[in-house]
């Protein structure tokens, strides 16, 4: 799908760079005129969108500490990268699809308790990657791109993958957002009421591994859980409903990615847009704990 | 209201379990175990902690992999035929995040409805829902919150979230704990009717000896192997309770039942005793074996059966005695 996708922007690149070019028009801003502030906007655009949603699921089901384990596998899919002279970027990508479904095929059968497989394979990828670039030297540049990330040096090419993600991963939350719920809640519960548990289990871990690598090449591998976890946290504390709290954390997800953007691309700011991002995500979570705890739920 | 459904028109599910056997390592949870739950019945299972009652319930679930055979018929399929049945499953307790925003009728239309809650509910599925909270007469809770609800509440909704599975077979752990002796004993009437409505079968899994005697038609005696199988009255003797339970239990006493349990509605008792004690000797019959632990006596156990011709249910009024 993401080679499909590699192929179509070499045939429409010029409408994808007409779209970025109505950017500035849409924000009438001084730093909207230059083309890696355009390409990073899109870019957040669409991967805030697919955090929060997927958000939602890691903060009901409690697997933040999973989506940490795939993002920490990043770093050994740079050093693969290094090894093999490979793309670190498609390295990143294998691996976290591959520790991610790992994860959910050995907790499906093991007796062990779910945080005890991911902390297993969390410590071996972070072992694995720190043992292979304490060989290497010179690799200052992605690790540096690993932990703080790099959203205003995203190219077309990514832009494209992550438009082919976007309607997956979309497509996906559309089709099964109930009866992931029904799994979120007790999956022998909704396996003996005839939802296929095993199917939405596996496609849910495949897809978060994709987005938490994306967003590592985004945000960076230490702010990758919270751009799933604290818009839908504070979409918990604003809603009531499991319908409502989807919006809810896409539309703080989406403002607090723009607004981030716009700011950390201020000449008076000058500060790392991931950073910047989550840190408006944090001010909407305190605004959601005060409105929680005034409507008197705090304590349920 | 409680007759004995009719064996002609009886549906639901017949389970038979043949030589079930689980084993975790070396501690072997179910030795060979079984049994049969009877279409339309609502069986009980009981037994000690330990005795494996929730593991052979999860067998039946595939849960957990067992070595035997657990078989499906029912009345279309009498030639044998096995079939999957429809299982509604009411879970002891259901662990979940309690702080989720999620309300009563969303957690009731997530498995029906494909297009995404964030869209709300379809109007057909809200009407089926609200019909199905109508029978377990939790209508006023469709916006509360699924995490703000007692343990009453949410057994019912869970309820009626399984009989949204339209069960052949409706399986429930420990119906009766969690909450009061009231709210367990409320829980069980409803039931019972609703039971008798839909016509399915109904297993149960059960510590507590009064929701047996008053709610079953048929009881599962298990302690690691069948101890015992048949019609309450005959199997939930003393000593078959002292067999399996080691020490004997007795039955719980009438003045704790609601209205001091002057309308007992027993599947047993039908209002009265001492017919039914007739009726159900003769159709039922009891098999009591020897337990690895309990060694009971199957000559006593046989004359203790055929002398208890009281109503062990606590009903009072209508049995000889309270007690042999």
């Amino acid at each position: 799908m993401i080679a499909v996708a590699a192929d179509m922007e070499r045939e429409t690149m010029p409408d994808l760079m007409d779209l970025l070019s109505l950017l500035p028009k849409i924000i009438p801003m001084e730093c909207m005129e230059s083309g890696f502030v355009q390409r990073a906007l899109f870019g957040l655009v669409l991967l805030a969108p697919m955090a929060a949603c997927m958000g939602v699921q890691v903060v009901n089901f409690r697997m933040a500490f999973f989506a940490d384990a795939i993002s920490h596998s990043a770093f050994a899919g740079v050093a693969i990268g290094l090894l093999f002279a490979a793309n670190p970027h498609w390295t990143m990508l294998v691996l976290g699809l591959l520790v991610g479904l790992s994860i959910m095929a050995v907790q499906r059968r093991s007796s062990l308790s779910s945080d005890t497989v991911i902390g297993v394979f969390f410590s071996a990828v972070i072992a694995f990657g720190l043992t292979v670039v304490s060989h290497y030297k010179n690799v200052a540049r992605d690790v540096n791109q690993f932990l703080y990330g790099g959203i205003t040096t995203i190219d077309t090419t990514e832009l494209w993958e992550l438009m082919a993600l976007f309607v997956v991963l979309m497509a996906f939350q559309v089709w099964g957002y109930n009866r992931m719920l029904y799994i979120g809640m007790n999956p022998s519960l909704a396996q003996v009421h005839r939802v296929r548990v095993a199917i939405y289990q596996y496609l849910y871990a495949a897809l978060l591994a994709l987005v938490v690598i994306f967003s590592v090449w985004a945000v960076g591998v230490l702010l990758v859980t919270a751009m799933l976890i604290v818009p839908a946290a504070s979409a918990r504390n604003f809603s009531r409903t499991a319908g409502g709290m989807v919006w809810w954390a896409m539309a703080i997800s989406v403002f607090s990615a723009v607004a981030g953007l716009l700011i950390s691309t201020q000449p008076w700011a000058d500060t790392a847009t991931g950073a910047t991002v989550i840190l408006i995500a944090f001010l909407c979570f305190l605004i959601s704990a005060g409105v929680a705890y005034l409507r008197g739920d705090s304590s349920r | 209201m409680t007759q004995v459904v009719d064996e002609k028109v009886k549906s639901g599910a017949t389970v038979t379990f043949e030589d079930v056997t689980v084993a975790y390592g070396d501690n072997t949870v179910l030795d060979h175990v079984s049994a049969t739950v009877p279409a339309g019945s609502a069986t009980a299972i009981v037994g000690p902690n330990g005795a494996g009652k929730t593991t052979l319930l999860l067998s039946l679930l595939g849960e957990v992999s067992y070595q035997g055979k657990i078989l499906f018929r029912n009345s279309q399929t009498e030639n044998g035929a096995v079939y999957k049945p429809r299982i509604g499953y009411v879970p002891q307790r259901l662990s979940f995040d309690r702080g989720m925003p999620l309300t009563v009728l969303e957690f009731m239309v997530m498995g029906w409805q494909r297009m995404p809650l964030w869209f709300g509910v379809h109007a057909e599925f809200r009407e089926r829902a609200m019909e199905l909270l109508g029978f377990v007469k939790a209508e006023q809770l469709e916006t509360r919150r699924l995490g703000a609800l007692s343990g009453g509440e949410l057994q019912r909704v869970l309820l009626a979230l399984a009989l949204g599975q339209e069960p052949d077979l409706l399986v429930l752990d420990e119906p009766a704990a969690g909450v009061d002796i009231r709210g367990g004993f409320l829980f069980c009437e409803l039931l019972e009717k609703i039971r008798q409505t839909k016509r399915f079968t109904q297993l149960m899994v059960s510590h507590d000896l009064a929701t047996v005697t008053h709610h079953a038609t048929h009881v599962i005696c298990l302690n690691r192997n069948v101890a015992a199988e048949g019609h309450p009255k005959q199997v939930l003797t003393n000593e078959t309770l002292t067999a399996i339970f080691g020490l004997h239990m007795g039955l719980i006493d009438r003045r704790a039942m609601p209205e001091g349990g002057t309308t007992c509605t027993a599947s047993c008792c039908n209002g009265d005793c001492r017919e039914c004690d007739q009726s159900e000797g003769r159709r039922s019959s009891v098999r009591l074996r020897a337990g690895g632990s309990g060694m009971l006596q199957s000559e006593k156990a046989e004359s203790g059966s055929e002398e208890n011709g009281a109503c062990d249910c606590g009903c009072g009024g209508h049995g000889k005695g309270d007690d042999a």
